[in-house]
């Protein structure tokens, strides 16, 4: 009996959703593939490559690596894009622009640092202007690192405030469209006053030479991790934990949670609801302007552009995790990372993002409340 | 409106009797003359009601006649277009919830009454949010009104069942041992079995000297127990009297408890 209803359900299963096990062949072959390409083995049938090829292992190793990076970032930022939406229920646009934000002050602090402690013999307004190339690394300058990182969120959480006094708190109680078109508008603003002090030029500012690597042993090479990814991988890990443990402990943590479970409850029950408000934004804007200080880190260049181009994979981390979950916008966000660098073994990098929204688009079908879904914030 | 002559001498016999129950200014929650609704809606209009420190008063009445705008109104969270409402001689309109809540006020809202992604004990935090340190003495307090709580105090609120969230609810909104206690339909989605215990743990707030204001669609019920009733009809008091005395008024009995 068991053998006929497995089958029954089955069979009910291929017919009535051809497209799970497309998509499950799909993943099989994909999967299969990727364990030919890692052992050499090529199956070629009539002429045609059907699965395998060649590629390292190490080459793996370091997709993997800058996937794991770059998900930190996005998963880092978008805790506070997920808050703001279950707290204050509007996607805001402008959550991307808080990290470029963050990048721009934080690394002219870091370069104000540096000029101080290096002695450089540079003038002060390519300093100002951060038009010297590649003046800050966290072995010279450890110190301009840190301070870094404390004024990109010192920076953020004063502009992020200042925004919501005087364009979305008035506003509060408009709906969430209304809020959505007014976060394109700052996200606009923000971006071209950055332009307007920095212009549109891309500098390099990270100082690789002398930055010690530590190598991964893989088995046909090694997997390099240079002081700046540890660093930024500490910086990350270290503040989600924290945020983890403020959600949980502390009186300030629950009433989030609780804001985010049933606003109109929690106005009569007590919680001062603009208070827990405005601590929403410090902690979101400020996790942002780290995470866009770290990435610069990373990555070693920055333009206007930064914060918008990665808003897009924040977007699709923050969804696929779940949105209004914290902890589904740190795992979306880490999977966004991972699939658009592990996407790289078949496509071309220009289109790394849209393996990444491919993704998202498949978990969402099948499960449309996200992998964390139904749990927020919780 | 237009109501019918009969109508308006029910409302000044009820007003008369409400000045021959009390005075002014002892009563521990005092709603004159409210005009109150929701953006340009009005719903209630003139309503007068007061509740004595220690008191039991429940407001019964059809569906839409303003019962539960009444609680909300007195909690600021309507629009209040006249009248006012003062709490211990204190005028309260204006204020916001966490300060009504500070003066010695606990409201428990209609279902969706707890918080249901956090677990037990963090509910009743929240219920003191206002103080800077958790009341572990309270918490210990509620936990012996309701047993039940103790036992899923890890638990999320929102698995467990109608029953349990509605102490807890109201184990949240006794975490400030409040003078006065607002319960909007407590007995709304309760098992029948479950409503009577449900009225007894009420009796036995009150007893305890806490005044209880009660929205209640089991009007025969309610009435039976409490102190004193209100009836409400279009968003206006109709009658007022001892529980019992309206429980066996002719007119209420035909009009709204169905005989």
């Amino acid at each position: 009996m068991g053998v006929t209803e497995a089958y029954r359900e089955g069979r009910d299963l291929v017919v009535e959703r051809p497209a799970v096990w497309l998509l499950v062949l799909a993943t099989l072959y994909l999967a299969v593939d990727l364990a030919g390409k890692l052992a050499g083995v090529t199956l070629t049938v009539g002429g045609t490559q059907l699965v395998g090829g060649d590629l390292a292992v190490s080459t793996f190793g370091r997709f993997m690596k800058d996937g794991l990076i770059v998900g930190l970032v996005v998963g880092l930022a978008g805790v506070g894009l997920s808050m703001t939406y279950s707290i204050l229920n509007f996607a805001n646009f402008a959550h991307g622009d808080y990290l470029t934000t963050g990048a721009f002050s934080g690394w002219l602090a870091a370069y104000v640092t540096a000029f101080v402690t290096l002695n450089a013999n540079v003038p002060f307004g390519e300093i100002f202007l951060l038009n010297e190339p590649a003046l800050v690394s966290i072995v010279s300058t450890p110190l301009a690192v840190v301070v870094g990182v404390v004024v990109s969120a010192v920076v953020t959480i004063g502009s992020v405030l200042l925004l919501d006094r005087i364009v979305y708190r008035p506003m509060r109680d408009k709906g969430g469209i209304s809020l959505l078109i007014a976060s394109l508008g700052v996200a606009l603003a923000l971006r071209y006053v950055i332009v307007i002090v920095f212009s549109t030029n891309t500098r390099g500012l990270t100082r690789t030479s002398g930055v010690p690597a530590l190598d991964i042993p893989a088995i046909d090479g090694v997997v390099p991790l240079d002081a700046h990814e540890v660093t930024l991988v500490l910086f990350a890990v270290g503040l989600m934990l924290g945020v983890h443990l403020l959600l949980q402990r502390t009186k300030l943590g629950k009433a989030m949670r609780a804001m985010a479970d049933n606003k109109d409850l929690a106005q009569v029950t007590g919680i001062p609801t603009e208070r827990v408000v405005r601590a929403t934004w410090i902690i979101g804007g400020g996790l942002a302007g780290v995470a866009g200080f770290l990435i610069v880190l990373e990555r070693g260049t920055l333009n206007f552009n930064l914060g918008f181009r990665l808003l897009l994979l924040i977007f699709a981390g923050v969804i696929l995790g779940g949105i209004g979950s914290v902890y589904g916008a740190m795992g979306g966000g880490i999977i966004i990372g991972v699939v658009s660098r592990l996407s790289l073994v078949w496509i071309p990098s220009d289109f790394a993002r849209v393996a990444a929204f491919l993704v998202m688009i498949v978990v969402l079908l099948y499960r449309p409340e996200g992998l964390f879904g139904g749990v927020t914030t919780a | 409106m237009s109501q019918g002559t009969g109508d308006q001498r029910d409302i000044e016999e009820a007003s008369v009797n409400a000045t021959n129950f009390l005075t002014a200014e002892d009563s521990l929650l005092q709603v004159e003359a409210l005009d109150a609704g929701y953006g340009d809606l009005q719903v209630l209009e003139g309503v007068d009601m007061n509740v004595e420190a220690g008191e039991y008063v429940t407001i019964v009445g059809p569906n839409g006649a303003g019962k539960s705008t009444v609680m909300k109104s007195v909690f600021g969270l309507t629009n209040v277009m006249g009248g006012t409402v003062e709490f211990e001689g204190e005028d309260i309109t204006g204020l916001d919830p966490d300060e009504i809540i500070g003066l010695g006020l606990g409201y428990v809202p209609q279902s969706d009454n707890v918080f249901g992604t956090l677990s037990v004990r963090e509910n009743l935090e929240m219920g003191a949010y206002i103080l800077d340190e958790v009341p572990e003495d309270r918490i210990r307090e509620v936990y012996d009104r309701f047993p039940i709580l103790e036992e899923r105090s890890n638990q999320k609120a929102g698995t467990m069942s109608g029953g349990q969230q509605q102490m807890l609810a109201m184990g949240r909104a006794l975490m400030l041992d409040p003078d006065l206690l607002m319960l909007d339909e407590p007995s709304a989605g309760l098992a029948p079995d479950l409503v009577d215990d449900m009225f007894d743990r009420i009796d036995r707030i009150n007893d305890a000297g806490t005044a209880v204001l009660m929205v209640e669609q089991n009007a025969k019920e309610a009435l039976r127990r409490c102190d004193r009733g209100y009836v409400l009809v279009q968003g206006t008091n109709r009658f007022m009297d001892e529980g019992t005395a309206l429980l066996n008024d002719e007119q209420v009995r035909q009009e709204f408890l169905g005989g």
